[in-house]
């Protein structure tokens, strides 16, 4: 079993977690839609500690022998999942910079052209 | 025949102050028929300020992105614009414009969606040190295996592609490295790819994007995305 001091730690260390989240999704330091990851993996954690039995269970579900390394072992898919997101975050926005650069420089050679036609007007209308 | 069809050369050009003058230059007294746009790739030297002296059709991107971005940027103005066949060259000037005649006619005749044209074919010019052809080689036949399609010179970045493919390159095309992947896209699109043999000059002035230091990093990030281009297309083909 997972020592009662260790769950009191964890669960306040899981409360701290929610605190941060919250006051920066308040402060709108995190859209929401990036932080909905976290806020299931803290969830998870949550419901992990309040329940030390089902973490058990699906740590041996799963053939490790040693409560604490399960729950290490789990930690760790989170954060792997979590920087995955991350990753794919960083990609799509790359690909929306990219479209968002090469429109700029199409909009920015129109507006050259019509300057120089705008300017060669001016000139046309002044003779 | 030529005549009637919008013609556009994609020129990317980062950091080619020392080059861009002659191609660009050469272009516009001898092949006046062609249109074509540079794409100045966030260049650092005085490329920008050459072209706005000279009147030069431009695009200026404000970040560098890498000539895979830079190139698409030219097929998504060759979109916009209605062409109907892009030409891409290097801004180097180791392409010979003067073969594209030559090879519009072969696309037609062949009824080609892509025409690469091909240093390894005749063997002539300037043919590239002995490491840099096992690559090529290499994933020459990487590109034979995932598609199908043999092609000699599968990095030659001097390709024409019709409408279809400017569509197709405008909303999809590799950002690094983009011309060994470039052509597996095209294969299972069920492009039409042919190569025709030219002859290269050794670049004059800049630096060639790929470095010895890169050529690691290279193979190994062509050969994945291929790779990765083959699977994607492969599962949604199944459809």
């Amino acid at each position: 079993m997972i020592p009662h001091t260790l769950r009191v730690t964890l669960l306040l260390a899981v409360i701290c977690y929610f605190i941060i989240i919250f006051y920066y999704l308040k402060r709108r330091m995190l859209e929401l839609k990036y932080t909905l990851i976290w806020l299931v993996a803290g969830v998870v954690m949550g419901i992990m500690i309040y329940f030390p039995e089902l973490t058990v269970r699906f740590v041996h579900l799963i053939g490790m022998q040693d409560n604490m390394n399960g729950l290490y072992i789990m930690c760790l898919a989170f954060i792997m999942m979590i920087l995955m997101t991350l990753t794919s975050i960083a990609s799509r926005q790359q690909m929306k910079i990219r479209v968002l650069i090469q429109e700029i420089s199409m909009l920015e050679k129109r507006i050259r052209e019509l300057e120089v036609d705008t300017k060669e007007g001016k000139e046309f209308r002044k003779d | 025949m030529n005549a009637s069809k919008k013609i556009l050369i994609i020129i990317p050009a980062y950091n080619e102050a020392d080059n861009i003058e002659k191609v660009v230059g050469n272009l516009i007294s001898n092949f006046p028929q062609y249109d074509y746009i540079i794409v100045n790739d966030g260049s650092t030297d005085r490329t920008k300020q050459i072209c706005s002296e000279r009147g030069y059709a431009v695009l200026h991107l404000p970040i560098n992105m890498g000539i895979g971005g830079a190139v698409q940027t030219g097929y998504r103005y060759a979109r916009d614009n209605g062409y109907d066949i892009a030409v891409q060259i290097d801004g180097d000037g180791q392409h010979d414009v003067g073969f594209l005649e030559n090879m519009i006619r072969y696309m037609e005749e062949e009824e080609a969606d892509c025409v690469i044209g091909s240093r390894f074919v005749k063997k002539e010019g300037f043919q590239s040190s002995g490491l840099r052809r096992i690559g090529i080689r290499f994933l020459s036949i990487m590109g034979w295996l995932l598609t199908g399609v043999r092609l000699k010179d599968i990095t030659s970045g001097y390709r024409l592609v019709n409408r279809r493919f400017i569509r197709i390159f405008a909303e999809d095309y590799p950002a690094d490295y983009p011309e060994p992947e470039a052509m597996v896209i095209t294969a299972v699109h069920g492009g039409k790819i042919r190569e025709y043999p030219v002859v290269m000059r050794e670049r004059e002035g800049g630096i060639s994007s790929i470095t010895l230091k890169k050529s690691v990093y290279y193979m190994v990030k062509v050969t994945i995305a291929m790779l990765i281009r083959r699977l994607s297309f492969g599962v949604r083909r199944q459809k």
